[in-house]
């Protein structure tokens, strides 16, 4: 166990620069995710950690060891990956023992390690195969312990579900979160899927083009992101959108650049950012339908999905698609006009998306 | 199955014995005359129904030193195939790995480059080093026919394992040679078979070479075959049963490893 601390560090490959000056501190026990849209460098970042991958600029520290220089073998992490990478020549009791006999560990505690392991993650009954006989969700387990029989400093995941079908995905997803808590050993775990982060994580990166766009708990990004970005990207159905400025003379609200008038009750930022370019960003459910014509603003409905504890609605306001989920049980059809409200909305910055104030009503 | 279908059958199974006909004429040929008298095979017009005979297998097994020059064959190829593999697996893995595709087209060139242009020096190297007529010399010519198709077909196969495989083992506490040697190696199987296979054949029919830099001692078979050849006649039944001597361990060979050497040459092209 340690933590791991990743200090402004830069990757090259020829002349395209990967990571840009990366720097995330993961204490120890902690279980980090990594997130960003595909090609943001996760992948690269998390085989940096592992020595997979040499470190044009900056610091990589495992406890208190600056590791640059170090061979895989040296860094003492374990590392699962997107396809497995069983060893097919060899039996899943095999592939667990593999790293065990390359550190010389005596026979009777290799196997009672794998034994151990094999009943952590139910397979027991499955040693004597090849992973050619196994089913995914099986050769995902065997990838796990032949991780987890190590005791490594560090567990790094490199999209280790995504092979997977929807259910088993799901069902993994705790199972992995259940094995952090009995191990306690710090994660590192990479992944596309916002929802395998937010379920998963103790702390967030999220990545974008090389960089770290915030990182924080998940509620933390969720409730108050730092910027447009990292606001699309946590959540799902994503945040709606609106492009505007606030208007405080005579109505006060955000006028959206297609003219629909969202109108907001006064507040005192509304005064500093009034005729700045600005965005307005309002999570699905923060949405709910006005008491009267004149507390909200007209949207026509386009699509109406209920899936029984919600419903989500996606509508149009003068061109602009929204998404709207509600809690409770409206009848609203496609076709039907409604006047939507915010309980609860950011602001961004229109031109560099920093988020400059959060509201609720 | 109707009609039409039975006759588009038929007409590819006739297309297919005229082609397999017209490929194999020589070789049946080869093989009738074989176990012809002398006076049968220059008979005009070739005669289709003869008694066969086995003196021509005779003379080439009994009066022929033949199994001598088997031996040469063998030890000849098997060393060049050996040690192309020693030094070719570890070459033609590195290649894969670390994308030397200059290098790779510059062993690839030594193979297609005409055997004749080395000739000239492996002729001087040899005398010069006192090497003519002994196993070293021959081996090392030889291991220029082995070594470009081992590193081909190798790194080809090595191109298709995917390279998890051994950052997996190196995280384990491998290094990449052990992961080399531990993981790579054992699934290479179909790979390697394909390699020896191949080099194998083309060092045993392999003429040139052999027959600048091999005397008495170390002759192989298709230079045996000359034997055969004399100043005042040509033995035509012993130089037809010598061939096919010489040509049934590669056919064999062939035969037992053609779904490997299949697989082997195609892997790469298709994936999975
Ligand atoms: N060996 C390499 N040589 C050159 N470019 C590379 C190499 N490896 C990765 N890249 C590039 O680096 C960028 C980041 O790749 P990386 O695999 O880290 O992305 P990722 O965030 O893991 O994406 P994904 O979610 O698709 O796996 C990509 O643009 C990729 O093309
Ligand atoms: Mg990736």
């Amino acid at each position: 166990m340690a933590s791991v601390d990743i200090v402004n560090v830069k990757k090259s490959f020829d002349r395209a620069e990967i990571l840009r000056g990366v720097s995330i501190h993961i204490q120890d026990g902690e279980f980090v995710v990594l997130v960003g849209p595909s090609g943001c460098g996760k992948s690269t970042l998390l085989r940096m950690i592992a020595g997979l991958e040499t470190i044009s600029s900056g610091e990589i520290k495992i406890g208190d060891q600056l590791v640059n220089d170090f061979t895989p073998r040296d860094r003492d992490v374990a590392m699962v990956f997107q396809n497995y990478a069983l060893y097919p020549h060899m039996t899943v009791a095999g592939n667990m023992a593999f790293s065990l006999k390359l550190r010389g560990i005596d026979r009777a505690e290799i196997d009672r390690r794998v034994a151990r392991a094999a009943e952590i993650l139910g397979l027991t009954a499955l040693l004597d195969r090849r992973p050619r006989h196994l089913s995914g969700g099986q050769r995902q387990r065997v990838a796990m312990g032949r991780a987890i029989v190590r005791d490594p400093r560090v567990f790094l995941f490199d999209e280790p579900l995504s092979n997977l079908d929807a259910k088993l995905r799901v069902a993994m997803r705790s199972e992995i979160k259940d094995l952090h808590q009995r191990l306690k050993t710090t994660m590192v775990y990479v992944t596309h899927d916002q929802i395998e982060a937010m379920t998963m994580a103790d702390r967030i990166v999220v990545m974008r083009d090389g960089r770290v766009e915030q990182t924080g708990e998940p509620l933390e990004l969720y409730d108050t992101p730092a910027n447009l970005f990292v606001a699309g990207f946590i959540g799902s159905p994503a945040m709606n959108f609106l492009k505007g400025t606030i208007e405080v003379a005579d109505r006060t609200g955000f006028v959206a650049d297609t003219g629909t008038f969202v109108p907001l009750p006064p507040s005192p930022t509304h005064g500093e950012l009034a005729g700045r370019p600005l965005v307005l960003g309002i999570r699905p459910e923060h949405l709910r339908i006005a008491d009267g014509a004149a507390g909200g603003f007209e949207v026509g409905v386009k699509i109406v999905e209920p899936t029984g504890s919600e419903t989500q609605v996606t509508a149009t306001a003068n061109g602009a698609d929204l998404i709207a989920l509600f809690r409770e049980r409206h009848t609203v059809r496609q076709g039907d006009q409604l006047h939507l409200t915010p309980t609860h909305f950011h602001l961004f910055d229109g031109q560099n998306g920093a988020r400059l104030a959060s509201v609720s009503i | 199955m109707n009609k039409n279908n039975r006759l588009q059958n038929a007409l590819f199974y006739v297309v297919v014995v005229f082609i397999s006909l017209v490929v194999l004429f020589p070789f049946l040929w080869m093989l009738s005359s074989s176990f012809k008298t002398q006076t049968d095979i220059i008979a005009w017009p070739p005669k289709l129904i003869f008694s066969p005979t086995l003196q021509n297998y005779a003379k080439v097994f009994g009066e022929q030193d033949f199994l001598k020059y088997f031996i040469n064959s063998t030890v000849v190829g098997g060393l060049a195939v050996g040690l192309s593999l020693v030094i070719g697996l570890p070459a033609a893995y590195a290649i894969s790995r670390f994308t030397q595709r200059r290098l790779a087209l510059f062993i690839l060139l030594a193979r297609l480059m005409p055997g004749i242009s080395f000739l000239m020096p492996w002729y001087i190297i040899a005398s010069r080093l006192d090497l003519m007529d002994t196993y070293v010399a021959l081996v090392l010519s030889h291991m220029l026919i082995a070594l470009p198709i081992v590193v081909w077909i190798m790194s080809a196969y090595f191109n298709s394992i995917p390279v998890e495989l051994e950052e997996s083992a190196m995280v384990d506490g491998a290094t990449r040679q052990y992961a080399f040697w531990a993981i790579i190696l054992p699934m290479s199987g179909p790979g390697i078979i394909t390699a020896v296979t191949l080099s194998f054949i083309f060092s045993w029919n392999n003429f040139m070479f052999s027959q600048v830099l091999s005397m008495e001692k170390t002759k192989t078979l298709p230079i045996a075959v000359y034997n055969f050849v004399s100043y005042a006649e040509v033995d035509w039944g012993g130089v037809m049963a010598a061939a096919v001597a010489i040509m049934a361990p590669a056919i064999i060979l062939t035969m037992i490893f053609q779904k490997f050497v299949v697989k082997g040459l195609t892997m790469g092209a298709v994936k999975g």
